[in-house]
């Protein structure tokens, strides 16, 4: 370690002991104050590590926190980033806050924000790149899915020989040639038929000769067994296979993979994509499909961003919605329940929810009319726009509440006349959701998010 | 329903960033209420689009690398596209599909790439910026005012015969030079409106669903749809 380096590291790790004992926090100062000081420091941090970046769109945090249980069965020490820390500055305070390995060269398992895989790769050459999806996403920020995957492989550029274990099903990740050894996972687990996708659907020109993908099977939104009737572009071999798909709940999901039996606990078929990535980076590094299995059961408490939350009786589901491919894959979870429940929307548009509210028509409302929803509430700094939406989705005025007022709203939930209550919120209603809840004292402050 | 409209989603598969069938949905919700039933087709690569099909048009917006292979496809339905248009066939389009209506428009590489010239716009670029943002507008002729969220890198400029669909209160509107937004030429509608358009400014889904009965049913009474009360939804 350089005198640099040396001197970076020293600042950002007394920062962070400084900020996580007195302030109860930490999670990206260190790492700008160790940049600022050393600006080439992964280079010297990442040196010992073998490391594997997980992006993608939707489900790096879960993917993350799966993929390190997985290889926890056979890999004693392994460094992770916590949640939302999967830029340049978060990434360097996990190298700082990591105690110097005794023995052998231990893993690191990062979740990297798109734009910023480039700022890990200009330092590291990692070991594997997981691709776990690109959908569209906060536009405003990032643009178009075509410049999301450019900027993945800006930083995949530099480590060419990294493997690559991408989403066999999403066609994007089979659209340019690379140097890399490339690995894919996918669903195969239906008869062949042959469709096209919904018409809302991204990404569904061939990147061949740009006509429209048909499918063999199509899990959701533009992801399966995709092929193109006019050049014969088609889904890449698959190295793992989602061979049979089970039972699954708004709670738990059972599936086969290469023939062997899984249950997570935790529902949606987004999620099953996220388990699949998290096989086969435990194959890709030797861990035994008994052993993920065990993982797996293990691991209930990586499923932090469904939570379940206990208001007076009522079994209230705090779940995330963000972008149109995550919040229709969350109403067909919650459409798996088999128990009736009721449904509240809470919208916000401010920049960490993304500031046009559009995308909430991509999200297919519609299909839960048919189970004649008692009670409907919508509510937030938007809550024209979703209360707008629902009612054009069929929700019928006698059993829709419109109420702004977040505090209210926890009191309409304590009314309405299920048990069972899903919450769909944007990041910041999140937030302010559960500030309400503290301070009502049904949720410690501070926990979940 | 007494009523049978059919409309054309052009390109809806590849024309459908930003919510965009939210206009369908928003068209259909008003429909019923004035007793229309909607026969909504896509109309894509490859496939005939015949004036004569349909009652009412909607082309929406697309990411650039879609944008760039509807603007060669739709070369195929120039004609009849023009002929729907004359005809004062009443079409709503957003964003890119305003662009590909006009003469041309300069795409995210800097190459100029045709629209039909069925409208007398052109589109421009600029660097390294986009005009991203809450916009409200006011159409000077019926004095009704609109809302919408823009997110667009080209800069629109209208020709002669086209009137803008309103005149900018905040926001950047066309091109943030002239004080346009949106295009109205004949029982045509466009705008850089997002939201999506229809969902937030239900007059404009009422004056196209209005004008598409007229056409298609120029003897029967539609004072009632005409009637009908749009609450505001923003």
């Amino acid at each position: 370690m350089s005198f640099r380096s040396g001197v970076a590291t020293f600042a950002g790790k007394s920062s962070y002991w400084f900020l996580h004992t007195f302030l109860h926090g930490g999670s990206s100062l260190p790492g700008k104050i160790t940049l600022k000081l050393d600006p080439n420091i992964l280079r010297t941090l990442g040196a010992k590590y073998d490391v594997i970046v997980i992006t993608g769109t939707n489900g790096k945090t879960l993917t993350t926190a799966l993929t390190v249980s997985v290889l926890h069965e056979k890999y004693p020490t392994i460094l992770t980033n916590p949640t939302g820390s999967n830029m340049e500055q978060g990434i360097v305070t996990t190298f700082l806050n990591a105690k110097n390995p005794k023995t052998g060269r231990p893993l690191a398992v990062l979740e990297v924000d798109e734009a910023n895989v480039i700022k890990v790769t200009q330092y590291i050459e990692p070991k594997a790149f997981v691709f776990t999806n690109i959908f569209r996403d906060q536009m405003d920020r990032y643009g178009e899915i075509y410049t999301t995957y450019q900027k993945i492989l800006d930083g995949v550029a530099l480590a060419p020989n990294a493997t690559i274990i991408a989403n066999g099903d999403s066609p994007i990740f089979h659209s340019k040639e690379l140097p890399n050894p490339i690995q894919y996972y996918g669903f195969d687990n239906e008869p062949d038929s042959d469709f096209k996708a919904k018409p809302n659907t991204d990404g569904v020109l061939c990147p061949n000769c740009e006509h429209i993908l048909h499918y063999h099977s199509l899990t959701y939104s533009n992801q399966g067994k995709y092929f193109c009737p006019n050049c014969g572009f088609s889904r890449p071999e698959l190295t793992y296979r989602l061979t049979k798909l089970g039972e699954q709940t708004p709670t738990s999901s059972k599936f086969e993979i290469d023939g062997h039996p899984f249950k997570i606990q935790v529902g949606g078929t987004y999620n099953i994509y996220n388990a699949l990535a998290a096989y086969a980076v435990g194959r890709f590094m030797g861990v035994e499909p008994e052993q993920i299995s065990d993982a797996f059961n293990a691991n209930q408490q990586v499923f932090g961003r469904q939570e379940v939350i206990n208001v007076d009786g009522k079994r209230v589901t705090i779940i995330l919605v963000k972008n149109p491919v995550g919040l229709d894959q969350v109403l067909h979870m919650i459409d798996t329940d088999t128990h009736p429940f009721s449904l509240v929307g809470l919208l916000n548009a401010n920049y960490a929810d993304g500031i046009d509210t559009s995308w909430i028509w991509d999200g297919d409302f519609e299909q839960l009319t048919d189970r004649d929803i008692p009670a409907v509430i919508t509510g937030g700094e938007r809550y024209k726009d979703i209360t707008f939406r629902l009612k054009v989705a069929g929700i019928p005025d006698d059993k829709h509440i419109v109420e702004p007022d977040l505090e209210k709203v926890v009191d309409r939930i304590q009314a309405v006349p299920t048990e069972r209550v899903y919450v769909l919120a944007t990041y910041t209603a999140m937030l302010q959701l559960r500030k309400i809840l503290a301070t009502k004292g049904y949720i410690k402050e501070g926990l979940g998010v | 329903m007494t009523y049978d409209l059919n409309v054309a989603h052009l390109y809806g598969d590849l024309m459908n960033t930003y919510g965009d069938v939210g206009n369908i949905l928003a068209l259909n919700y008003y429909a019923k209420q004035m007793d229309v039933h909607l026969n909504v087709k896509v109309v894509s690569l490859e496939e005939d689009f015949k004036a004569a099909d349909y009652d009412l048009a909607f082309f929406g917006g697309g990411q650039d690398f879609e944008q760039t292979i509807v603007s060669q496809d739709i070369q195929t339905k120039k004609a009849e596209l023009t002929k729907f248009i004359e005809s004062d066939g009443p079409l709503l389009a957003i964003c890119g599909g305003f662009q590909l209506l006009g003469h041309y428009y300069i795409g995210a590489d800097g190459e100029k790439l045709p629209g039909i010239g069925a409208l007398d716009h052109y589109t421009l670029a600029q660097d390294h910026n986009r005009f991203i943002g809450n916009i409200v507008i006011k159409n000077q002729e019926t004095g009704e005012t609109y809302h919408g969220f823009e997110n667009h890198q080209g800069r629109t400029f209208l020709g002669d015969g086209e009137r803008p669909l309103g005149n900018v209160i905040s926001g950047k509107g066309n091109n943030g030079e002239d004080g346009t937004e949106g295009a109205i030429y004949k029982n045509v509608y466009c705008s850089y409106f997002h939201g999506p358009i229809l969902t937030r400014n239900g007059d404009i889904a009422k004056h196209l669903l209005v004008a598409a009965l007229q056409r298609k049913y120029p003897d029967a009474d539609f004072s009632q749809q005409k009637a009908l009360p749009i609450p505001a939804t923003f």
